[in-house]
């Protein structure tokens, strides 16, 4: 299968305090997939390198099987952009803004439209200065749909947003996924949402991506396991340990971070003369966050 | 059906939702012939991936629980007593499973779990 996205060692200066380092990241064909990462992460400076609004100091770039930046015009007339702060004109009324966008784009579907402004119930007449902050939210993912595009980049789209316009944007969202396959990189910081609806992951910290795996591979791998008599050094594991400390409030033994855990892998243990007591299932957050403490402690 | 669908559980989604769906089958809840929603509906309903929504399905057609009918959707197919009592044992199990787990975490014996058992079910719960 082809990926939608695809980078190869790229670099960015940003400034002189960040630096995107040599970021490689793969986002197959119809998949869903989550970009994570803490604030400063370098999730945002990616997505606009990826939207050719920078220039990567080195490294390629591919969206859709096309060159960035050399086929922008052609890339950005099949991927819809969500960005983090709208970009409308705010003087304009909310029909004004979808004509106005809806001329760039040769897909544009207008009896989509009109049923996209039905289920968001969007006020035509409102000026874009005037309208709330969900309904802002709807009016974007309403122009990225209304294109009709093959893949759509979200820059946290629904950052502030209540839930039920939260429900109605990603609802909508996955509508148009199942009857078109298009293929979807979404950042947000609501972990719980993207467990969801993602099927890819990829974690980025301090301007590099430093995990990237399907969801369920990610959700299944990373555990933490209480440990009975621990050796001095794991040796040799079929998994990889990220991390060791000890187990609160005076229970003997301690809890170890792994990944790439199966439940086949428990005889290691007696191998060592340990003995595993416990294993305790991380959801998404935790494990996002474990491995984010994991990382940074080298 | 699917209040319940909880994506921070280790279980799979596509497996939380196909183990409801063959829970409804074999309650009788859901007969033979019965049309279930079609992919687009229920991922959009449900907030999940629609993958997540074919797989499920997948599943339940692999184990003979429904029937993809090409351009017409996915259909629940007649299922035999016979077949309907072993989904609802092997249903029992799986809590007996999680009620076992969650008791050797909290000290409590096996003994101690009959007797409880057998009181619930003496109160002649509804």
């Amino acid at each position: 299968m082809s990926d939608a996205i695809k980078t190869q060692g790229m670099w960015y200066r940003a400034g002189p305090d960040f630096e995107l380092h040599d970021v490689s990241m793969s986002v197959p064909t119809g998949s869903v997939y989550g970009f994570l990462g803490p604030n400063g992460a370098g999730k945002t400076t990616t997505i606009r390198l990826l939207l050719g609004l920078h220039r990567a100091d080195r490294g390629d770039i591919s969206l859709l099987d096309r060159d960035v930046p050399k086929d922008m015009p052609d890339i950005l007339q099949r991927t819809a952009y969500v960005p983090e702060t709208p970009h409308l004109y705010p003087s304009l009324t909310v029909a004004e803004a979808v004509r106005y966008h809806g001329a760039f784009y040769k897909a544009w579907d207008e009896s989509w439209t009109d049923e996209l402004f039905d289920r968001f119930s969007l006020p035509p007449n409102q000026r874009i200065s005037k309208l709330s902050k969900g309904e802002s939210g709807k009016l974007l993912m309403l122009l990225a749909l209304a294109q009709r595009p093959e893949l759509l980049v979200l820059d946290e789209p629904t950052e502030g947003l209540d839930p039920i316009v939260r429900r109605d944007i990603l609802g909508t969202l996955l509508d148009y996924v199942s009857e078109q396959g298009a293929t979807v990189l979404i950042s947000s910081h609501l972990v719980h949402e993207l467990e969801r609806i993602c099927d890819w992951v990829g974690l980025m910290d301090q301007g590099r991506l430093i995990s990237e795996m399907p969801m369920q591979q990610f959700k299944n791998g990373i555990k933490r396991l209480r440990i009975i008599d621990p050796p001095g050094t794991y040796d040799n594991t079929p998994f990889e340990v990220l991390a060791r400390e000890p187990v609160n409030g005076g229970v003997p033994g301690e809890m170890i971070l792994v990944q790439g855990w199966s439940a086949d892998m428990a005889g290691y243990f007696s191998g060592v003369g340990a003995s595993l007591r416990e294993v305790v299932d991380l959801d998404l957050e935790d494990g996002f966050v474990e491995m984010l403490r994991a990382y940074r402690a080298g | 059906m699917f209040d319940r669908i909880d994506p921070r559980s280790p279980t799979p989604l596509y497996e939380q939702i196909a183990g409801r769906i063959r829970v409804a089958i074999a309650a009788g809840e859901l007969e033979g012939g019965h049309h279930l929603s079609s992919v687009r509906q229920l991922a959009s309903t449900l907030r999940v991936n629609p993958a997540t929504v074919v797989q499920a399905y997948r599943e339940l057609e692999r184990e003979g629980f429904v029937e993809l009918r090409h351009g017409a959707g996915t259909f629940v197919r007649g299922v035999s007593e016979q077949r309907k009592k072993s989904e609802r044992v092997r249903g029992a199990a799986q809590l007996v499973r999680g009620l076992l787990a969650e008791a050797a975490r909290l000290g409590v014996n096996g003994e101690d779990l009959r007797t409880a058992l057998d009181h619930e079910l003496g109160r002649k719960v509804p």
